[in-house]
């Protein structure tokens, strides 16, 4: 390929090489570990954003390396990878603070850091993959790393939890190999983009690369928790709040997700899956799995339980709106990888201060939490409409891309199905604001004894501040040039040579 | 500037309300205050603006029909807002109440002044979940009984109306409002787009069937916020209607008819099981549901196609000021006789009376006047069955009067205080009974050719010349007062409840709780045995969960590693193995 660039490379060395430092630290070295934590999460924002204004003014970044002949690993960096490699660095850094505040005191908190910086690793990876080989070594790479973090509290139920999540992953894992391993036998090695290697095949082999699609779309689909994958997913929420949340809105489902968008826009090329019939299928599954993850999440009573089911309904809104062809759909999909990121992320830290400040984990016991927590409870609530698409949250936005594309697109069930969906966000979550804000306290609560006026730590409550008024900003000004909205525009822009 | 300030004042209201210190939250100065850019609004004529960087793009403009509506909606949040600051002077919860206040406020002018989809749809969300804080204010269960219902009927009306966007967008190609009723035109599904576009506002205007949880939340608020609720929220489903309406533009006769015999139904149905409560503001809010049944069939005229919109629309939007301005005025009067004493109440009797008397079509008001309006068009209209809807809305003058002189009894029931007393929020109800007689005054505020054609007159003193030809109206009102008054002065015909309501408020909805009540029970049974049904099924997450199952895999696991053990096994393992590889690679 034409220039080499080394900053790909930066952007991930900036979290690994952190991550390796801190597992050589001693446990009590909470200064130099919250440096390098925030060294790195800084750097790499920066870098991101410094790579980001380079693409947008015409360069081009990448950095490829052999591993054997005909084997390459491929960083390359294109508007959705920087897309979603902006969302993962932003967020992990704000989960970085979370998480500081969160685990201050806990016990292992090397490991978890260590493991923490290197799930970032290998989600930014997978972001500025260039090529499938590449993606599949840092999908797997995540799989491995966050592991620990889901099993980090150690108890019975986590390390439950953790082999399950194995399980499903590893699987998972196994069926992207031979899925990747298929594509690499039948077309040779593809990078992102060129959708021309496949439409040039499909004819002649078509049985072979319609196996291969639903295989890697299986291996994905584990991640990206579409039913019947998805058991994984509300088994690990046993993970402490901060892993909750990176894995909810940014690193393992969203990996999953972002790998479906890859495989139908720059493996296949969306002529090909939609000539093929592969959309309907992924249609299918993913409306299903809407309506499914919803009423599951109806049943909960578990606060962080609710939001897992939740999550499984939202990340599927990605599938279908890649599974319907249309600019607009399209639209919907992309931009919902950032705004299910953002409201999903202040879902999480917000039930995760209730449960440190308070020790509620029950939604049952959410009863007037509003009014000892308005500023954690008032960004949930935000996030809450965003996710039933009330404007003008983010969650509004994807809601009305997809909706229209869906009607575009002649696909009425489609709006049927985001309707449904909106019903039933509304009749799980409003519950929980209505609990907050509006009910009396069962039994006086002991007001826990805390210096200062604010409602839990400050590194608790300025993330889920922050995330909250990023849900709602997005939402509101959609229209500004640097929006997610605005991105995702351009980026499918160039996939419809609009 | 003055249209963000129109959003944003209100909006710095709320949070006023939330940051200020706990003794100076929730000042009436402040609510009111923040409702003077729609006010100026609502007066000047301002040309609209464009915010490329909200939203998706949104406009704000204003066209004649809406700037009559925003002029009404800012006067009512003024002087609710100005009545609130001393009406819950003592109550814990007025800094809560100030913020929901002003985040409907927010939405409610907010979605009078947006033209594009998004932005309206924006706002008017605000409104219908900020307006659920203002419902549930008391914390009564039945309060919250009825701010529960109104949110289930307001998100099932959300999801109707983002499906009718959603088409109306589609088929326009444009997020311009002023784009959609010709789309919808020339739309063959535009029929049922609206229909759709119908069923969602609805449930705000309180239409027929949507109307029933109307009854409950609009009484539950607290006076002012029952005013701004019954007066203005509720015009905000009536833009809507208008937003979406092909007015003159299609012959829609099935859904004009529709329309007509749906708001027909409403006018003399609401009115009629009105008559049976006693509490005055469900008397009200019966009486809102009848009004908005006069609005409905004007605009269902409009389907028909033979009334030209720049006449119609005005026209609906002059009707809905009339009875927002009346209807506000008594709402908030329901707070006064327990109050006002002496003097005072001459005044308020006074202008609680002409608040009837305006809702009611009476002479010497702004009611006498839009009711015209409305038989003017009735009567230029061919709909089939014109002539009987004329006779129909004759008819209704008479159980108007009849609910409302009922509400009157029921406030004449209140025992006022001795002595010349009047409350602070005396002031803000007569400036809003100013407000609402000046207009019927004032040319200026109308547009001349819509004047020119309902009194076939110039000028608007011309019109109130020509009253005698009116004179009808007199005495439709009288009938009812009289029948009121018969029953009530001889006691053994007196067929009205003073306790309890004869029945109970919000209608239907009690048929619907119990035969919601009499399914639930079987279905929820249904779906538990149905669950556990499927639970015992191993599903794909079951077979899972049984493969990771430590000790089942650990025995299996360790099974297979004796057998491994065994040097004869591994031997014979190795020599089908290199059979294979050596078959296959042969």
């Amino acid at each position: 390929m034409e220039t080499t660039s080394f900053l790909p490379l930066l952007i991930l060395i900036s979290s690994l090489v952190p991550g390796i430092m801190i597992l050589l630290l001693r446990e009590e070295q909470f200064a130099m570990r919250t440096f390098l934590n925030l060294f790195g999460a800084v750097a790499k924002v920066a870098l991101v954003g410094w790579v980001f204004a380079g693409y947008l003014s015409g360069e081009e970044y990448n950095f490829i390396f052999r591993l054997a002949p005909d084997l390459t690993f491929a960083l390359r960096l294109d508007a959705l990878g920087l897309f979603f490699a902006a969302l993962s660095s932003a967020l992990w850094l704000i989960t970085t603070l979370y998480a500081i505040g969160y685990l201050e005191g806990g016990l292992h908190r090397n490991r978890f850091f260590a493991f923490f910086s290197l799930c970032v690793t290998a989600s930014t990876g997978i972001a500025l993959s260039g090529n499938v080989i590449t993606f599949f070594i840092f999908y797997e790479f995540l799989t491995l790393s966050t592991y620990p973090l889901v099993v980090h509290k150690g108890t019975d139920e986590a390390v439950a939890a953790g082999r399950t999540y194995l399980w499903y992953t590893i699987g998972g894992g196994t069926i992207l190999f031979l899925g990747v391993v298929g594509l690499y036998a039948v077309a040779g090695p593809i990078y992102f983009g060129q959708t021309e290697i496949i439409a040039s095949l499909i004819s002649e082999y078509p049985t072979q690369l319609t196996i291969l699609f639903f295989l890697v779309l299986a291996g994905l689909g584990v991640k990206a928790a579409i039913f019947p994958l998805h058991g994984w997913l509300p088994v690990s929420m046993v993970a402490p709040a901060p892993v909750s949340a990176l894995l909810h809105a940014v690193a393992v489902v969203k990996a999953g997700a972002f790998g479906i968008v890859r495989l139908v826009y720059d493996v296949y090329g969306i002529g090909v899956a939609e000539e093929m019939n592969f959309l309907s299928v992924l249609a299918v599954f993913a409306a299903f799995t809407i309506i499914y993850g919803s009423v599951r999440a109806l049943y909960q009573n578990d606060f962080k339980k609710r939001l897992a089911y939740s999550t499984v309904s939202q990340i599927s809104y990605i599938a279908l709106g890649v599974a319907i062809p249309g600019a607009l759909t399209s639209t919907g999909a992309i931009v919902h990888l950032v705004h299910q990121g953002l409201m999903k992320i202040t879902m999480f830290f917000a039930a995760g201060n209730v449960a440190e400040t308070y020790g509620h984990k029950k939604i049952s016991e959410l009863n007037g939490i509003g009014r000892r927590m308005p500023l954690t409870m008032g960004a949930f609530t935000i996030a809450a409409f965003g996710m039933i698409g009330v404007p003008p949250v983010a969650g509004f936005i994807s809601k009305w891309y997809l909706g229209l594309g869906a009607v575009e697109a002649g696909s009425y069930w489609v709006v049927l199905v985001f309707l449904a969906s909106s019903a039933l966000n509304a009749a799980y979550f409003l519950p929980i604001v209505y609990r907050a804000w509006f009910c009396e306290p069962d039994h006086e609560v002991v007001e826990r004894l805390r210096s200062g006026r604010l409602e839990t730590q400050a590194l608790l409550l300025i993330p889920v501040v922050v995330t909250g008024i990023l849900s709602l900003t997005s939402g509101l000004f959609a229209a500004v040039t640097g929006s997610p909205l605005s991105i995702a525009r351009e980026i499918i822009e160039k996939f419809y040579l609009l | 500037m003055i249209w963000f300030l129109t959003i944003v004042l209100p909006l710095l209201a709320a949070f006023f309300a939330v940051f200020l210190p706990a003794g100076r939250r929730g000042s009436g100065f402040i609510l009111a205050g923040a409702a003077l850019p729609a006010l100026w609004l609502g007066l000047v004529e301002v040309s609209g603006v464009t915010a490329p960087w909200f939203l998706m793009e949104s406009h704000f403009s204003l066209d004649t029909p809406r700037r009559i509506i925003l002029l009404l909606t800012a006067i009512l949040w003024a002087t609710a807002g100005l009545f609130s600051g001393s009406y819950l002077k003592d109550d814990a919860r007025r800094g809560e109440f100030s913020f929901y206040f002003g985040l409907t406020m927010a939405g409610n002018f907010g979605l009078l002044i947006s033209a594009d989809v998004a932005s309206f749809y924006t706002f008017f969300a605000l409104m219908t979940f900020a307006s659920y804080g203002l419902v549930i204010h008391s914390r009564t269960p039945s309060a919250r009984r009825a701010a529960n219902i109104y949110l289930v009927m307001a998100i099932i009306g959300e999801l109707f109306l983002i499906t009718a966007l959603y088409l109306a967008v589609e088929s326009a190609g444009s997020m311009l409002l002023a784009d959609i009723p010709p789309a919808l035109a020339e739309s063959p599904d535009g029929p049922f787009i609206f229909l759709l576009g119908l069923i969602g506002f609805g449930v705000k205007v309180g239409a027929i069937p949507l109307y029933f949880w109307l009854p409950l939340a609009h009484p539950a608020a607290p006076a002012p916020a029952s005013a701004v609720l019954s007066g203005a929220m509720i015009k905000a489903g009536l833009v809507g209607w208008m937003h979406l309406a092909p007015v003159g533009l299609v012959e829609w006769t099935f859904l004009s008819l529709l329309m007509v015999s749906l708001g027909f139904t409403a006018v003399f149905g609401a009115a009629i099981y009105g008559l049976t409560q006693v509490d005055p503001k469900a008397n009200l809010a019966y009486s809102s549901i009848s009004q908005m049944g006069v609005m409905t069939v004007l605009l269902g005229i409009g389907l028909y196609g033979d009334i030209p919109p720049e006449l119609l629309l005005p026209a609906i939007a002059l009707y809905a000021f009339n009875h927002g301005t009346a209807k506000a005025l008594l709402f908030m009067g329901t707070a006064l006789p327990a109050k006002v004493g002496g003097a005072w109440r001459i005044l308020m009797w006074v202008g609680l009376g002409l608040g009837v008397l305006s809702i009611a079509g009476g002479p010497l008001t702004g009611g006498l006047w839009t009711k015209s309006l409305v038989k003017t068009f009735l009567g230029e209209t061919s709909l089939p069955g014109a002539q009987t809807f004329m006779l129909l809305l004759k008819l209704s003058a008479v159980t108007t009067a009849l609910l409302l002189s009922r509400f009157l009894h029921l406030l004449y029931r209140i025992k006022a205080p001795s002595g010349n007393v009047a409350p602070a929020f005396f002031l803000p109800w007569v400036l809003l009974l100013l407000a609402g007689g000046w207009w019927t005054m004032s040319p200026g505020l109308l547009p001349g050719e819509l004047l020119s054609h309902i009194s076939g007159a110039k000028g608007i003193m011309d019109f109130f010349m020509n009253l005698q030809k009116n004179w009808t109206a007199f005495w439709t009102i009288s009938i009812g007062v009289i029948i009121m008054a018969f029953t009530l002065k001889f006691t053994h015909l007196n067929v009205w409840p003073t306790k309890k309501p004869s029945l109970p408020p919000g209608d239907f909805i009690h048929l619907i709780l119990f035969a919601g009540a009499a399914v639930a029970k079987p279905l929820r049974k249904g779906i538990s045995l149905l669950e556990s049904g499927i639970q015992s099924i191993p599903g794909p997450e079951k077979i899972f969960y049984i493969i990771s199952d430590s000790k089942r895999t650990s025995r299996i696991s360790s099974a297979a590693e004796a057998l491994l053990r065994r040097w004869e096994f591994v031997g014979i393992g190795f020599f089908i193995f290199f059979l294979i590889l050596f078959l296959v690679l042969r």
